[in-house]
């Protein structure tokens, strides 16, 4: 027995009996609600993404603006602290006198932004590899594509993300006249990193749904092959890719985040809650346990929001395989 | 007769396997290979910096054929890989070879690996077991829970949380980090390394857990558990011969497919904690753009990974229940 075998894919919505669209969304809303942790999960995550996209309004003080401490203490100052100036830092300030819960509600959004943006372009990448592969199965196509994919896989994400940025190296990136961000470069190599996963699950789905009679039928009535794989086939493959999609989120975040931490990532001083979790380490013995604390309960509650809501869709699409495996 | 038919099919397996590993190694090698070559510019200069001189520079070219046409450079670097040489490090005790400060930091990131997988197994067995076998009670929903913020909480907070507590609070001196080596002291060694296997271990605890859980629930809904049960076998050996022994064999499985995540982990690990390891020669490696450094980490992480993978499958088709049970109704 193979390891795929042992190893359940986490993804089973090809279950027979279960195809009509409005019967499938029904049953999951039916199943999802029933769970209370999902139901958490998707309260957590809905309020990270309030949190990201209103955080002008909702950040206490500008993110970057530094404030003195008052005579005789020093930055970082503890929570509920007010600096020189009277500004009241309500989860403390960091080193230089930015108050850490404006920084944090901002990296909050840029956390959110990049691994948003990292699973789209990974979802897109997939999607094409997958799609084609499974559209042209048996092919030396599909067989390229796959053993690529095999060998992606091979490497452990972080591993990868790290030696991509090693490759192209930390902050903006020239490719002839074209300059690339430092977000956007990092949201690619995390994306390339997490592009087989969805390659993976679309070239199945695609394989399952070419088996529908619905696409002998378009095929007999002579739509060309480009036709069908994005007219027919495409909308069946989208529910289970988001699930794949909000299960790979909470990794995804992890990596864009530890990519930070380790200075490979979004770099200062734009806020971001890796770095501010590595600019804590050189005051934690000065005992500044806020400094570290607020940023990695943030991380923490956004990563434990999608793991909870990724493992409820996934259950809510395949009960039966739930209620054996469920946690 | 049946073992020995039995034992040709594992050999054909594994024979199978071992071509199937082949080609995922070469062609992660060419990816490997190729990362000199992605970004744009030259790579030597990249490399070199604000060093370049003349004398290195040349001795750089020599040594990664970089005047060559690309396949010959990639048949070139392949063929010295195969031979162990991984080329010089540019910037890391400037000019020693990569695979000497890869044996160097190796021994201190596989005992991290070693003690987190360690400390794992000691949280998941129980925690998954006794969850599993009182499924949907108190303890289960406590256990599940705690295992899912186990899984969402990043080593790098728990690391420093453990720090700021132990170490800073409690003033500990053993619980803020550094190194020392086990040739010096086993105690101060493996005192130093428990937090650290701590914060890399919790995930991984969980991963485990969970999986433990849901492989005994698994196992406990099969027909067979339902008959031994029917012929009056009492519950407790039940649990010990035959669920917890055949749940263990996919939780085998994950841990071994995810000792990627150990090895991509221990990066994260080492930076806190200050230790020596690989991981904190990758993170330098790409700080100064030393490609055969990163090039040397990243092949062997993959190496050790598609290695593991292939033992386990091994380990796996030897332990299969299936021939356990076999023999078991002759």
């Amino acid at each position: 027995m193979s390891t795929s075998d042992v190893v359940t894919p986490p993804i089973d919505v090809m279950t027979p009996g279960r195809k009509k669209h409005r019967g499938l969304l029904e049953e999951v809303w039916h199943n999802f609600k029933k769970n209370r942790l999902s139901l958490t999960g998707g309260v957590i995550v809905m309020l990270s993404i309030v949190v990201a996209v209103f955080a002008p309004i909702l950040a206490p003080y500008n993110p970057v603006e530094q404030f003195n401490a008052p005579p005789g203490q020093h930055n970082p100052l503890p929570p509920l602290s007010r600096s020189e100036e009277g500004t009241l830092f309500l989860l403390g300030s960091d080193k230089v006198g930015r108050d850490i819960l404006s920084r944090a509600i901002y990296g909050c959004r840029t956390l959110l932004q990049l691994a948003a943006s990292s699973i789209t372009i990974a979802f897109v990448l997939g999607i094409l590899m997958g799609g084609v592969a499974g559209y042209r199965k048996g092919s030396w196509v599909d067989e390229t594509i796959m053993r690529v994919v095999d060998i992606m896989l091979s490497f452990p994400t972080l591993v990868l993300a790290i030696a991509l940025v090693g490759a192209f190296g930390v902050g903006k990136t020239h490719i002839g006249p074209i300059t690339l961000s430092n977000m956007f470069k990092i949201a690619i190599v995390i994306a390339i990193t997490y592009s087989p996963a969805f390659a993976r699950v679309m070239r199945g789905v695609v394989l399952q749904e070419m088996a529908e009679d619905y696409v002998d039928a378009a095929k007999m009535s002579g739509g060309s092959g480009w036709q069908i794989l994005t007219g027919e086939i495409f909308v069946n493959t989208i529910p289970p890719l988001i699930v794949q999609g909000s299960l790979n989120m909470a990794t995804t975040v992890l990596t864009s985040a530890s990519l930070s931490f380790l200075g490979l990532g979004l770099q200062p001083p734009r806020p971001s809650l890796g770095i501010m979790l590595n600019e804590a380490r050189d005051y934690m013995f000065g005992g500044a346990w806020w400094y570290a604390l607020v940023p990695g309960v943030f991380i923490l509650l956004i990563i434990l929001g999608f793991n909870l809501l990724g493992d409820g869709l996934r259950d809510s699409l395949d009960p039966r395989q739930a209620r054996r495996t469920r946690l | 007769m049946y073992l020995v038919h039995k034992g040709s099919e594992m050999g054909v397996y594994l024979f199978k396997r071992l071509l199937l590993a082949l080609p995922t190694l070469l062609g992660a090698s060419i990816i490997i290979f190729l990362l000199i070559h992605i970004a744009p510019g030259d790579p030597v200069r990249v490399m070199l910096g604000p060093m370049d001189d003349p004398a290195l520079r040349a001795r750089l070219i020599r040594q990664l054929g970089l005047d060559l046409p690309l396949h010959e450079q990639y048949l070139r670097w392949l063929g010295k890989v195969l031979q162990g040489d991984l080329s010089i490090s540019v910037t890391i005790q400037r000019g020693s070879p990569v695979v000497e400060l890869l044996a160097q930091r190796y021994a201190v990131t596989l005992e991290l690996a070693f003690l987190s997988a360690i400390v794992a197994l000691l949280i998941a067995v129980p925690a998954g077991i006794t969850s599993a076998l009182r499924q949907n009670r108190l303890s289960d929903h406590i256990a599940r829970i705690v295992a899912m913020v186990g899984v969402s909480v990043p080593n790098f907070f728990l690391g420093i949380m453990l720090i700021l507590i132990i170490g800073v609070s409690l003033h500990q001196p053993w619980a803020t980090g550094g190194f020392v080596p086990l040739s010096e002291s086993l105690s101060e060694n493996l005192i130093r390394m428990f937090l650290p296997a701590i914060a890399l271990g919790t995930a991984y605890s969980a991963l485990v857990m969970r999986m433990l859980r849901s492989s005994m629930l698994d196992v406990m809904s099969q027909d067979y558990v339902r008959t031994a049960r029917a012929m009056g076998i009492g519950w407790a050996s039940i649990v010990r011969q035959d669920i917890v022994k055949n749940a263990l064999i996919p939780v085998i499985t994950v841990m071994g497919n995810s000792i990627g995540y150990l090895l991509g982990g221990s990066i994260v690990t080492e930076t806190i904690f200050r230790l020596p390891g690989i991981g904190r020669l990758i993170i330098i490696g790409v700080d100064r753009r030393d490609y055969p450094v990163i090039q040397g980490v990243v092949l062997s992480i993959v190496l050790i990974r598609i290695v593991i993978n292939l033992s386990v499958d091994v380990l796996y088709s030897v332990i299969d229940p299936r021939i356990r049970y076999g023999e078991g109704g002759e």
